[in-house]
Formats: C-alpha cells, sequence, structure tokens
C-alpha cells in the first residue's frame, strides 16, 4: 500500500473543523450571577484597592503566583463581607474565578467563572471548592497539603490554590480592617 | 555483500525519524511528563519531514497516527501506526560505481544512480509512560519510557528517561530526554543489522500568550553499530524552533530541526557523511507536524 504524505497532511485542517463537533463542556459565568451565588441577595459595592510594590512583592513570595492581581476587581457587601475576581494560569487560557471572604476573614467560598480547558471540570465541583471553605490568611493553602488534589487536574487544581493564597495575603496585607 | 552492508548503516541510523510525544506535546521531538488523565484518550496525527542531503534531492516522509489512554494518574499507554514515503536521486556523493552521485539512504532499498521514490506501510509500536514525579507540582518531573516498534524497516525496543521542570506559573518548560534505543533493521533480502542509538534531547517552551507557545529544542545524536553499542559510527547536532497552539478540542504544533556541520562519522561508507553532516535518515532540514484531539 502507498502512502501519500500531502493526503494526510491534507487531513490535519479538516479534523481541526471537525474537533469541535466532539468538544468539551466550558464553564462560564458572570460576575453578576457569580455575586448572587456566594452573596444571595445582598448588594455589592465595587472597591477597588491600590497595591503598592511591597505588597505584590509579598504576595508574589508567599503564593508563587507571579500573574499580576489586578486590585480593580473588588467588591464589599454592607455587612464588610469582600468578594474579589482573579484569575490565574490555566492549560491553554486563563482560569478566572471568585473568591468570597467573610468581614471575620474566612473564606465563604469558591466560583469557577471561567474555565475552558480540555480536562480538569472537577475543580467546578463543590465537593473541591468546599475545601476552602473556613480557612484563613493563615491557613498553609498547599496542594497535597491542606488543599488535596484532583487527578487529570492537576495544574488547575494548583494554580488555584496558589491563587486563593495570594488573595488572601492581599486580605490580610490591603483589606483587613479596612472601611 | 558491501553493498548491503552500506544499506544496513544507512538504514540503521534512522531511530531518530521515529520519535513521539506523549500526551499534548508543545516540543516537536521532546517528550514531556503532560500524560492523558486516567480514562481518556487523545488521537494525535504527525507527520515529520526530512529533506536534503549531500546532494541531488533526498524527501523522507514519516507518518504517525496514535491513539493515547491514560491507565492511571501516572500510567499512559499508546498505540501506533507508521508509515513513510521516499523521494531520493543522487543524493549521496560520488563513488567510483556511481560517478555522479548515488541514490541512497533511509527508506531506498538498494543503490543505484537512478531516482527512486516508494511509501510504505511500516507497522505499528506500542508505547508506555509512567510519571514518577510531576513537575506541575514537584521542583523536577521524572518519567520513564518504553516503546517497542514492529515494523517492514525494522525492529525496535526504545528507552527514555524523562526530566521536565516548570517555572513562571509553569509557563516555562525546560524539557530533557536521555534515549538510548536498539534496533533490528531489515533488507531487501531478509538479512537484518544489529544498531543502537543514544540520543539527548533538550529544550525550552515558553508560553508566549494564552494558547500559544514557542520554544527552541536540539539533539545530540549518537549512532552505534551493535546491539550492545560496540562501534561508534555517527555523531551529530540538530537545532531548531518550535511553535504550539492549543485549545480544549485540539491542538496543533510545528518544529522545524537544522543539522550544522561538525558532525563525525567513523562508518566505513563515505556517502554517509560528507561536508561535515551525516546522511542515511538525516538531511540538513527536518520538520514536523503534529496535530492532537483529545477526547
Amino acid at each position: 500500500m502507498q502512502w501519500k504524505p500531502a493526503a494526510t497532511l491534507a487531513l490535519i485542517p479538516v479534523a481541526a473543523l471537525i474537533a469541535p463537533a466532539v468538544a468539551h463542556a466550558k464553564i462560564y459565568v458572570s460576575v453578576e450571577e457569580t455575586q448572587q451565588r456566594l452573596f444571595p441577595g445582598e448588594k455589592l459595592t465595587l472597591n477597588p484597592v491600590a497595591l503598592t510594590e511591597a505588597q505584590r512583592e509579598k504576595m508574589r513570595d508567599l503564593s508563587s503566583v507571579r500573574e499580576p492581581f489586578r486590585g480593580e476587581r473588588v467588591w464589599k457587601t454592607a455587612k464588610g463581607d469582600w468578594f474579589i475576581v482573579d484569575e490565574v494560569v490555566g492549560k491553554h487560557e486563563m482560569v478566572k474565578y471568585a473568591l468570597a471572604i467573610n468581614a471575620d476573614g474566612t473564606i465563604k467560598g469558591i466560583e469557577i467563572m471561567e474555565y475552558v480547558e480540555s480536562y480538569g471540570y472537577e475543580v467546578g465541583e463543590a465537593s473541591w471548592r468546599n475545601q476552602f471553605v473556613g480557612k484563613t490568611a493563615d491557613a498553609t493553602l498547599k496542594l497535597n497539603k491542606d488543599i488535596k488534589n484532583i487527578a487529570g487536574a492537576t495544574l488547575s487544581c494548583k494554580h488555584l490554590t496558589d491563587g486563593v493564597k495570594r488573595l488572601m495575603v492581599m486580605y490580610d496585607l490591603a483589606l483587613k480592617g479596612s472601611k | 555483500m558491501f553493498q548491503m552492508k552500506k544499506i544496513a548503516c544507512a538504514l540503521a541510523l534512522a531511530a531518530g525519524v521515529t520519535t513521539a510525544q506523549a500526551g499534548e506535546g508543545s516540543f516537536g521531538w521532546i517528550y514531556t511528563l503532560d500524560l492523558q488523565p486516567k480514562g481518556t484518550l487523545e488521537f494525535e496525527q504527525r507527520i515529520q519531514y526530512n529533506r536534503g542531503q549531500a546532494g541531488g534531492k533526498y524527501d523522507f516522509w514519516q507518518g504517525r497516527s496514535e491513539l493515547e489512554y491514560g491507565v492511571t494518574e501516572n500510567f499512559q499507554l499508546a498505540g501506533y501506526l507508521n508509515y513513510s514515503y521516499v523521494n531520493a536521486y543522487r543524493n549521496y556523493p560520488a563513488t567510483d560505481e556511481f560517478p555522479n552521485g548515488e541514490t541512497g539512504g533511509w527508506g531506498v532499498s538498494y543503490p543505484s544512480d537512478n531516482k527512486y521514490s516508494k511509501g510504505r506501510m511500516e507497522g505499528g509500536s506500542i508505547e508506555a509512560i509512567y510519571r514518577i514525579t510531576n513537575p506541575v507540582i514537584d521542583p523536577v518531573g521524572v518519567g520513564l519510557y518504553g516503546e517497542v516498534t514492529l515494523g517492514s524497516m525494522k525492529d525496535e525496543v526504545e528507552a527514555r528517561l524523562l526530566l521536565q521542570s516548570n517555572f513562571l506559573d509553569d509557563k516555562l518548560v525546560l524539557a530533557a530526554n536521555l534515549v538510548g534505543a536498539i534496533e533490528k533493521v531489515k533488507f531487501v533480502q531478509g538479512e537484518t543489522g544489529p544498531e543502537s542509538m543514544i540520543d539527548i534531547l533538550f529544550g525550552a517552551s515558553y508560553r508566549v500568550a494564552n494558547n500559544w507557545t514557542a520554544g527552541l529544542e536540539a539533539r545530540f545524536h549518537n549512532d552505534f553499530y551493535g546491539y550492545k553499542y560496540q562501534t561508534h559510527t555517527q555523531q551529530a547536532w540538530f537545532f531548531g524552533p518550535n511553535v504550539h497552539y492549543a485549545t480544549k478540542d485540539w491542538w496543533v504544533t510545528g518544529a522545524w530541526r537544522w543539522q550544522p556541520t561538525g558532525g563525525k562519522c567513523w562508518a566505513p561508507n563515505d556517502g554517509e557523511c560528507s561536508d561535515g553532516r551525516v546522511w542515511d535518515s538525516h538531511t540538513k532540514n527536518e520538520f514536523i507536524v503534529k496535530f492532537g484531539m483529545p477526547f
């Protein structure tokens, strides 16, 4: 049987067009919907935070996350709870998530807002996200220590865990006690 | 018999042609420790094009169609279908027998000074990778790789030590493979030849934007006659860039390797080495395109 390379090369763009037909799911939740999931019925007010370079460096050191944090995506409730939107590096794209912090500094919950990857959608399941609930800025927040990994979603689990750690460091440095 | 040995040497040094890639491949030829998650499948298609030897014309195409399956979190199995196409004409230097240049090299069944082209369904391969440590959570990822190939042109057992370290939020990947292979090269009249190989592959890849990575990779290649690395026959370097694009539904990688001068030959046939480069299965330029589709 003769094989002609050109025929196989021609199949690659065809396969790329067909691929979405077997596409995997994706997660996309708006800021408003995420706020309602974490703070149902509550009114949140945008409360941007300006960080100093020293604060950013401490956040990098303690979390190992190097992606820049955008301080304009911080909201606050009338009771003093916090809602923060952040992004971490995913396998192919950024993973957007939200962290809710109670006024007493404990984690109320996290929600995955945007996840568009081949695998690893288990990070959106409550059983994994609930591991963070109740932890404070003093928690280690390290994968395979106080946060369990999900097989096949290691990169997402690690980066989200580090991301939450970064936000808790930021809370401790810049949000705690602020009015 | 002399010609048969000549072809044997030419054919035997083809181990580098049949390289593959675990999981999603951001490098052209280097294996990383990105394995399929447990219970998932990926289809991968690759086309490698080796172009240009001492003179004349030499084009060697190799296709590999692969299915990868994640058996456990750290163990992956894969099966390949291998096929190739060669088009050669006076690509080796002139000899007394062929003063206008010789038609030879990997895939050419017999030496002549005529045009030669042939497509083949070569056979298949089975590959296994075990990840000992994961570079996403460990400082150095380490893995073991084994591949068995049975085909019309050669049978081969290949082993690799896979090393990988990730930096900068896993956006920078440094990877290296130490490769050893033993081959039984098959000739047109049923004779076989024992060969072995040691390669070191290394490179870096950086995520330049979401969905995109780009990098450089190198190959330090050594071929030997005999199953036990008895006689060193060839040594060469290859360098080149790679670029990779991936979405959740598919990915594609393109890479190019160039063979600089400075290669060495200790084989008995002049045609396998000229102008500081090694030939046989090797060329001045190697290109690869890989396409993957996870399920």
